[in-house]
């Protein structure tokens, strides 16, 4: 079977201390929210972890900003300038994950170097990277220290309103985590996308591939 | 001191005046004071004219029913007033109303013991101006303005005639901050402070006493002898500055007292809290009007309160500003040891946590204390009062309950969906066989 190469070092790298850090983030902010309900380690272990993951985070981040930023695979970024065009193709996309796949029908995204994200992905992980995260990050920092950043978060409305972004987000990634594991899935194998993640190559099946 | 001197010698010139025109109470004068001279000889620090004041007024049980019917004693112990800081100026110049001609009771009525002291107050500025001063800015002084008759004036904390240099605290007793406030006191002795003891005045001053809720000259009379005490919580508290700022200092350190949320109406602009206007007192009224009725205020309630206060000025001037307190002043008082605080975060920090089950909003009353308002628990769980309460938020304790209902659609939908579409496949999966069986060939 042909294989290509889409996903760079650097990318999987980034990808799996992401991928490790949102779960530990995700488990830590279930256990400083709910404890009493949750009782994995204290409120207090909780809030270290999620401090100093949330850091690590941060830093990662930057490995996969400037990696795009400094290579010609931004290009998989470069979002659909026609907006006809692109509904078409997401509508394309959601009508195989919604009705096509259940036929046997082949995924309408073909994967190659620079068009390694079907156009659903391409435009969800562009707010999720360009939007969700920094502003999850902004957010987690002033939160982290409310007496030092306490200016801006008055500009904010409050340490209440900065709260409820921060929460919201969180909510926003405590599903999606489920979805991205699952669509991860839908490759010609279940383990093809994970696979790919792992060795950089993306194995192509001209078929049945999917998607994650 | 100038100026008493010179009041002095004009007193001292009226007094013999006095002396020749007022035979019959000299007379009576000169008989006791012949009776006590052997007494009074060893108070050679006093001066002939007090020891001549003393002849009569260190009669033991002398005193005299004043207009009002109040009992005002006349006596002067000789030997503690040589020992007062006001020996070397002597009876007169405190007294300098006071002469042969006019003195009580014949000659003059007074017409009851606060009236007088309130006459001997003013002798006092005389003297003590820039204390006075420090005075005039306490609640004390406060109280005194509006009427209140048991506001304490020079007189109730110093004891007239035994003055001593910055003794007039009596640790044992707590006197004569324990005489209005005698359960405190008590509170107060038992306390870690209160054992070592402390003072009142080395916490609340002695003249310019604030309220409690005012400012935060108690929070900065705590850090300035517990001078390490924010790097010290910093090892193993998070977010140390923003606890310092919204949690008093007892709401931890007094770890049996209830606490309670009082969120304070702070006007950024002003960068202050926010007061009632002199002579209009505008906050429960508008409180009641915000639709209450008196059963506390809730989250569209305070919402309509908070938008009255921005309607006259610039929008989102005043906000809401929490602070996490002790429920009252003898809580404030039982300060334990630093080991016995509490440390345990889950004691504020998850839901239905005791602090955030009693919540007030509070103003600065024109007296400098906090004039409150109930408010209902649920004003802290609101989505509703994401924006009004955004300056007081307590991980876990206060979180916002609609919040907690879409993480369960979150986290429900992100397992759910993969199910649903998992068991949709799986149920198609030969009808999906067969279809790209086709295509394949």
């Amino acid at each position: 079977m042909p294989r290509i190469y889409v996903h760079p070092l650097p990318v999987r790298i980034w990808h799996w201390i992401n991928a490790l850090g949102f779960v530990a983030m995700i488990i830590t902010g279930f256990q400083i929210r709910y404890i009493g309900l949750i009782d994995l380690m204290s409120f207090r272990t909780a809030v270290v972890l999620h401090d100093w993951i949330g850091f690590v985070l941060i830093g990662n981040f930057f490995i996969w900003l400037l990696f795009y930023l400094f290579s010609d695979k931004i290009r998989v970024y470069h979002p659909e300038l026609s907006p006809m065009k692109h509904f078409r193709a997401s509508f394309r996309q959601a009508m195989y994950y919604g009705y096509g796949i259940f036929k046997g029908e082949p995924n309408p995204h073909h994967v190659s170097v620079y068009e390694k994200f079907n156009s659903m992905q391409s435009m969800s992980y562009q707010v999720i990277m360009l939007l969700l995260v920094p502003l999850q990050f902004w957010t987690g920092v002033l939160l982290w220290d409310v007496k030092r950043f306490s200016g801006m978060i008055e500009v904010l409305g409050g340490v209440r309103v900065v709260d409820t972004a921060h929460v919201l987000i969180f909510i926003f990634f405590s599903g999606f985590i489920f979805i991205h594991v699952y669509l991860a899935t839908l490759g010609h194998t279940r383990m093809a996308h994970i696979k790919a993640m792992i060795t950089g190559y993306e194995e192509i099946e001209e078929e049945h591939g999917a998607g994650k | 001191m100038a100026i008493c001197r010179s009041k002095l010698r004009v007193t001292g010139t009226k007094f013999h005046a006095g002396l020749i025109m007022s035979a019959r109470l000299a007379s009576a004068m000169i008989l006791v004071a012949v009776a006590s001279l052997s007494t009074h000889a060893a108070d050679s620090a006093l001066s002939q004219l007090d020891q001549q004041c003393l002849a009569c007024h260190s009669a033991k049980g002398l005193e005299m029913k004043l207009a009002n019917g109040d009992v005002l004693s006349l006596q002067v112990q000789g030997a503690v007033f040589t020992k007062t800081v006001h020996n070397k100026i002597g009876c007169a110049v405190c007294h300098a109303a006071t002469s042969f001609e006019n003195h009580p009771p014949v000659k003059r009525k007074i017409a009851g013991s606060r009236e007088y002291s309130l006459e001997m107050n003013r002798v006092c500025q005389s003297c003590h101006a820039p204390i006075f001063k420090l005075y005039e800015s306490s609640i004390h002084a406060a109280l005194f303005r509006e009427g209140n008759s048991y506001a304490p004036v020079c007189t109730d904390c110093h004891s007239p005639h035994a003055v001593m240099a910055k003794a007039s605290y009596d640790a044992a007793s707590g006197a004569p901050c324990s005489k209005c406030h005698d359960p405190i006191f008590n509170a107060y002795a038992g306390s870690v402070h209160g054992k070592t003891g402390l003072n009142c005045s080395n916490c609340h001053r002695a003249h310019d006493v604030t309220p409690a809720t005012a400012g935060d000259q108690l929070k900065n009379a705590c850090l300035g002898c517990h001078q390490g005490a924010l790097d010290s919580h910093r090892i193993w508290l998070p977010n140390a500055g923003r606890h310092f700022d919204a949690v008093s200092c007892p709401a931890c350190h007094s770890p049996t007292a209830k606490r309670k949320v009082d969120l304070r109406l702070y006007d950024n602009v002003a960068q202050e809290r926010v007061a009632e206007r002199e002579g209009v007192p505008q906050f429960e009224t508008r409180a009641r009007l915000a639709g209450a009725k008196g059963a506390g205020l809730d989250a569209m309630a305070l919402r309509s309160l908070l938008r009255g206060f921005n309607i006259e000025g610039t929008d989102n001037r005043t906000t809401l500003r929490g602070r996490l307190e002790v429920t009252t002043g003898v809580e404030a008082h039982q300060l334990t040891r630093s080991a016995q605080a509490i440390r345990d975060c889950a004691k504020c920090h998850q839901q239905g946590a005791d602090p955030f089950q009693s919540v007030t909003v509070s103003i600065v009353g024109s007296d400098g204390r906090s004039v409150r308002y109930g408010a209902k628990p649920e004003v802290l769980n609101s989505i509703v009062s994401v924006d009004s309460v955004g300056g007081f938020y307590a991980i876990g304790g206060t979180r916002i309950k609609l919040l907690d209902w879409l993480l369960a659609l979150a986290v429900l939908g992100g397992i759910g969906v993969p199910l649903g579409h998992m068991t949709v496949r799986w149920l198609f999966r030969r009808y999906a066989k067969k279809i790209s069986g086709k295509e394949d060939s």
